[in-house]
């Protein structure tokens, strides 16, 4: 054998292009930055830019921008004590597998299938978004179709991804760096345009409404609450940590530069929209309110352009929430949170069918009911509860120091950093509807009561 | 012979597809140190992880079978069970972790009493040399040294170039006796060697640098391997040895 079992302070080795282990194989990583941004941004992009600026702006006006921009900052605040833990420890499993590591099995249990359900809800979002889109091509192509058909469409996509990744050799990565690159460019030729436009470039200058909504800052921050389901994909990175190369440089990097980036075309977006058209009657238009704000700009071949990339974007995130949902049931049952075959895998295709079935299957029903606020509320509350955790694991990481703790990025002002994420994390949650709050403690506590029946036994922390 | 004089084999086998070590093989790279590959390629949705928890063991049970095969034969062995995203990415990184002087593409053959050594000019020659001589210097294979002519090259200059090619191969421990020369100007190189392959048991070739051309038909060597269905050894080219993959 060429490369000894790793001895216990060489697992964090931050230079290592694969892990080596002699008794069952290395792991080759494949992933490296530009496949790490497009992942974060082809996770986040789809919902923040393609389905939310009608319902933000509904909401809370313009200060919808404002919102949008609280997000990245409850963003960024997770984002790096989530790139101290990532480098760590480079793992699949991202944020549950920091929690059960760092706090133990009880938190893990409830991140854990947190995440899980949290991403079906997030899948079952897009798929609703995707639907949207979808239905607007009949539209524009002249079909006044009977019944909205946003829902059919969505379940439809829902059924068709999860068998497409049970049976497809996917060349996700590819695929998902080509649709980045094609929506980035869509998006900056549009948001500058609209950006010249609406400041006076081109003509008069748009009168903007007031700034702040009737109610103040209260359904600014509701709304915040809203849309941070556009910010749960830079996890999603940390879910693929095993698989990137050179991770002390590339998981922060890809982590927090995502982040920034969706976060300025958020922003950006929210101003042209509604400098385009009032808040109400953006509301009107729902998903595809930015397929209207496109008309009112370019006509029809605007319209067009931001509906294929509305499809494009809403496509990338569907698929990317599902194969991370399936990720999610892997990570717990390898650690015996669940039973061990759901991570089993399909030696023919290669694919962890249980897993995927286990995802699919309530991503469908979910999609089915069409809820597309309360979705994305629930999803964020899963999220919400992981991210505040991650933080919480990383002042504890550091107070206790186990030998095993060597990570190669460390976020500066530790603790600080992590004591305000932990803390505005939870903190926008009570901003959420009463029924997404209700919906998420219900799925905590019956993680929780799952763990205590199931898996007692099992200690994680400290676990290598 | 000593270990250091060995020259370096890879042989990458995709062991969970029920890919084998070829008949003949540990015959031909019994001289050889070898640096025995095993390789699964998950798709994009699954965890390398997950697959080597599920297979790992199995996996590497397969390969150390090989590996007391080869060892049996006289090679020296290194193993390695690697799951990747990405074949080729998994197999350059052994390339040049282990600076293999040739890749097998492994394919069965019968009888091995000579190799075909293509050779295609001065650069590479001498890792040529190196790979040839070191397998079969102290065996009784005979070398069969050939080469195509280009559009404006005499046949006076292939002459002295395979002379020189003969001369390595002598300094590397051939027998004189036991090489010949062939120099041929076909009309398609690819098909010719892989005829002539037909007599022998093995061929031994050169890297190509990827263009177009190997884009759209695939590296020649793959593409004699696919037509010649025998062992054919690749002789790499030098990595440079800061060659970091971004």
């Amino acid at each position: 054998m060429v490369d000894p079992a790793p001895s216990p302070e060489d697992v964090p080795e931050p230079q290592a292009e694969h892990d080596a282990d002699a008794g069952e194989g290395e792991l080759e990583r494949t992933i490296g930055l530009v496949g790490g941004l497009a992942i974060g941004i082809g996770t986040m992009i789809g919902a923040g830019i393609f389905v939310f600026p009608g319902l933000a702006a509904e909401n809370a006006g313009p200060a919808a921008a404002l919102s949008f921009a609280i997000g990245a900052v409850i963003a960024l605040l997770v984002a790096l004590p989530a790139s101290e833990l990532a480098t760590a420890m480079p793992r699949s499993g991202g944020g549950y597998f920091f929690i059960s590591r760092g706090l133990g099995t009880g938190p893990g249990a409830i991140v854990g299938l947190g995440l899980w359900l949290g991403l079906v809800f997030a899948s079952a979002f897009y798929l609703v978004g995707l639907g949207s889109y979808a239905g607007q091509v009949f539209t524009e192509a002249g079909f006044a179709l009977p019944i909205s058909p946003a829902v059919p469409l969505g379940v439809a996509f829902g059924v068709g991804l999860t068998v497409l990744s049970l049976f497809g050799t996917e060349n996700t990565a590819a695929l998902q760096n080509a649709i980045v690159v094609v929506l980035l460019a869509i998006l900056t030729l549009f948001l500058g345009y609209g950006s010249l436009d609406a400041l006076g470039v081109f003509g008069a200058e748009s009168t903007p409404e007031q700034f702040f909504p009737p109610g103040g800052l209260l359904p600014v921050l509701q709304t915040a609450a809203l849309v941070f389901t556009s910010y749960l994909g830079f996890a999603q990175i940390a879910t693929v940590a095993g698989d990137i190369k050179q991770p002390s440089r590339n998981l922060p990097l890809a982590m927090v530069g995502s982040v920034i980036l969706v976060g300025v075309f958020y922003v950006v977006t929210i101003f042209v929209a509604t400098s385009a058209f009032g808040s109400a009657r953006l509301g009107e238009f729902g998903e595809t309110a930015m397929v209207e704000v496109a008309r009112e700009f370019v006509g029809l071949p605007g319209a067009l352009a931001i509906l294929f990339a509305g499809l494009l974007a809403t496509f990338s995130s569907a698929n990317a929430s599902i194969l991370s949902a399936s990720r999610a049931v892997y990570a717990v049952s390898r650690d015996d949170l669940i039973p061990e075959a759901a991570s089993r895998i399909n030696l023919k295709y290669g694919t962890p069918h249980v897993a995927l079935g286990l995802a699919g299957g309530p991503i469908v029903v979910l999609t089915a009911t069409g809820q597309v606020e309360l979705l994305a509320e629930v999803a964020s509350f899963l999220h919400l509860v992981m991210y505040g955790l991650i933080c919480v694991a990383l002042i504890q990481l550091r107070r206790e120091g186990p030998d095993w703790y060597t990570p190669s990025f460390r976020c500066p002002a530790g603790f600080a950093v992590a004591g305000v994420g932990a803390l505005a994390s939870f903190g926008l949650i009570a901003f959420m509807q009463p029924a997404s709050i209700v919906i998420g403690i219900l799925i905590m506590v019956a993680s929780y009561g799952w763990y205590r029946y199931y898996a007692t036994d099992v200690e994680l922390k400290g676990d290598f | 012979m000593s270990d250091t004089d060995r020259p370096t084999v890879l042989v990458p086998l995709e062991v969970l597809e029920g890919e084998s070590l070829p008949e003949g093989t540990p015959r031909l790279l019994a001289n050889a140190h070898v640096v025995l590959l095993g390789y699964h390629v998950i798709p994009g949705q699954t965890a390398t992880e997950q697959a080597r928890e599920q297979f790992g063991e199995r996996a590497m049970k397969k390969l150390e079978e090989f590996a007391t095969t080869l060892t049996t034969a006289g090679a020296t062995v290194d193993t390695r069970l690697v799951f990747t995203h990405e074949a080729q990415t998994t197999i350059d990184r052994i390339i040049y972790e282990h600076d293999c002087l040739a890749v097998l593409v492994p394919n069965g053959t019968e009888g091995l009493s000579s190799v075909l050594v293509a050779v295609r000019g001065t650069v590479g020659l001498e890792r040529t040399a190196r790979l040839v001589g070191g397998l079969f210097a102290d065996t009784d294979v005979e070398v069969v040294l050939y080469h195509i002519l280009g559009e404006d090259e005499s046949e006076d200059d292939a002459e002295t170039l395979l002379e020189g090619a003969t001369g390595r191969l002598v300094d590397q421990g051939m027998d004189a006796d036991a090489v010949e020369t062939l120099i041929e100007r076909p009309e398609t190189p690819i098909d010719a060697i892989a005829r002539h392959a037909e007599d022998h048991g093995a061929v031994v070739m050169g890297e190509t640098d990827p263009s177009v051309t190997t884009y759209v038909f695939g590296m020649p060597s793959e593409q004699v391997a696919e037509r010649f269905l025998g062992p054919v050894l690749v002789v790499q080219r030098e990595r440079p040895a800061s060659d970091e993959a971004a």
